[in-house]
């Protein structure tokens, strides 16, 4: 077959147009690049995630950054009593030294906090898991609420059907009117939620034990210990689970 | 029908063989290498992500080594027949050059499948040594990923037919990769534009195929991750590919 007619290539050329007139109706569910906002340090990062198609490896690493940022201590929580050395002792008002054993883990300022979780979600937005835990850790540990919730919004402009952000939207509600048992019970769902942040559960755990829950507390704590990886709350999880083994109240 | 069939068959076969012996072990042992050395990084650093990222970075992984190793034997494939004069005792025999495109087109689709299906195995067993399951997308992911090695690929062959060396048809064809993936980017900005900027921009998209429809590795959370309406698309980019090579080739003197 010698061609030197145009038959093939107007043949090429009307296959070419029919895909994409095929594909022409298709909006990407990701937001539009106008919405990015990447810091400075990261922009070429987010080049290689829409050249490579490649948004959810790379929200994977925004994340990671994240973890790593949040990781640095802001606080310094110390204390000289051994199995106590990474967090600090409260003192009440007739001078008891109480210990909540990591309570105040996570407080400071972290101003990029917002700005990085909310990337986390510019580069794909069904990352609920990222989502939950920059709203969880916001609201709870660093007492944002505000940007928790702009947090939680912008996550429910992507996906407006996830009831796990509306969770998390009553709870801090609930804790804006100072009412830890009902942010208990509001983030009582979630708990058994596979992508559930074990930050979500640390604090689940540590409300119902304020509000004498005891059972309750052991559940999640043991949860934690079964499903989590992170060494901090696979720690304080075993030890709470002693604490409530020996009875309420005992002193660690 | 038959006869036609079975040489395009034996192209395919032998151009997959080719393939099979040359550097596929290679490519297997560098991905499975660099799918363990990330899985020992990620179980560090993404601590209860673990698995998101395990499943995230495996797939990109496999895509990445799949397309890095059909492009460049696409890119090389016609050109060194051409040099080794193979083709031509090919043409000497009754092959129709429409059989031998096909099959060639074929045998290098062939060869990203098993890629595909074994890099697939290596990766999930290692999810499974890690304690981790199946991911509910994987299936279409891999799917997503062959329709787009579908489209470049032929792409790629088109490109080999006219470009002068093997390293300027690997970069087209891996610059009309990236094009595709910012397809829908690109559409955006067109529709924001306006006038007779987006207008032209509006046209120009068309002449990239958006492989963003076949990114369900990416859209794995979104519903629908892969409907069956983007089988048209990917059908009618490679066949375009096709034709235009064979135009290509048919005025070529062998």
């Amino acid at each position: 077959m010698r061609s030197r007619g145009y038959g093939l290539p107007a043949a090429a050329l009307l296959c070419w147009a029919a895909g994409a007139w095929a594909g022409a109706s298709y909006r990407a569910p990701f937001p539009p690049p106008s919405e990015m906002r990447a810091p400075l340090d990261g922009a070429g990062g987010d080049m290689l995630a829409l050249a490579l198609g490649a948004r959810r490896a790379f929200a994977d690493l925004w994340f990671v950054r994240l973890l790593q940022y949040y990781g640095r201590r802001e606080v310094s929580e110390v204390s000289d009593q051994p199995g106590h050395e990474t967090h600090r002792h409260r003192v009440d008002e007739h001078g008891h030294v109480h210990c909540d054993h990591g309570a105040n883990y996570g407080k400071g300022d972290y101003p990029r906090f917002l700005p990085m979780a909310r990337h986390v979600l510019e580069v794909d937005p069904s990352f609920t898991a990222a989502c939950l835990y920059g709203a969880g850790s916001l609201a709870f540990n660093m007492e944002r609420p505000a940007e928790a919730e702009e947090l939680l919004n912008y996550g429910l402009k992507y996906s407006p059907k996830e009831w796990k952000y509306l969770t998390v939207l009553a709870a801090i509600g609930y804790s804006k009117a100072q009412d830890p048992a009902a942010v208990a019970e509001a983030i009582k769902p979630l708990l058994r939620e596979p992508d559930c942040p074990v930050m979500l559960k640390q604090l689940a755990a540590f409300l119902n034990k304020r509000a004498g829950n005891y059972a309750a507390a052991a559940a999640i704590y043991a949860d934690i210990l079964a499903t989590s990886r992170d060494e901090f709350y696979l720690r304080n999880a075993e030890r709470e689970l002693r604490k409530l083994a020996r009875g309420p109240g005992a002193r660690p | 029908m038959r006869k036609y069939a079975a040489l395009v068959w034996s192209v395919a076969l032998n151009s997959f063989l080719e393939g099979a012996r040359s550097r596929f072990f290679t490519m297997f042992a560098v991905f499975a290498f660099t799918a363990v050395y990330a899985s020992v990084l990620a179980g560090v650093m993404a601590v209860d992500q673990e698995e998101r990222l395990l499943g995230d970075f495996g797939l990109l992984l496999t895509e990445l080594t799949t397309l890095a190793y059909l492009l460049f034997n696409a890119s090389s494939s016609l050109l060194r027949e051409a040099e080794t004069k193979t083709i031509y005792l090919v043409f000497s025999r009754p092959v129709p050059r429409w059989a031998y495109l096909a099959g060639k087109l074929a045998g290098a689709l062939l060869t990203g499948a098993m890629m595909l299906l074994l890099m697939g195995a290596i990766h999930l067993s290692l999810l499974y040594f890690r304690g981790f399951g199946l991911p509910p997308f994987y299936g279409w992911a891999l799917a997503g990923i062959f329709l787009k090695l579908c489209v470049i690929v032929s792409f790629a062959f088109f490109v080999s037919l006219f470009s002068t060396s093997a390293v300027s048809t690997l970069v087209i064809s891996a610059i009309m990769w990236t094009l595709g993936h910012f397809a829908a980017e690109a559409r955006f900005l067109a529709e924001e534009a306006a006038g007779f900027k987006g207008l032209l921009l509006g046209l120009l998209i068309n002449l990239v195929p958006n492989l963003q429809l076949f990114n369900a590795r990416d859209a794995a959370g979104a519903a629908g991750a892969l409907p069956a309406s983007v089988l048209l698309p990917a059908a009618a980019w490679t066949l375009a590919c096709y034709l235009a090579g064979l135009w290509l080739l048919s005025r070529k003197e062998f």
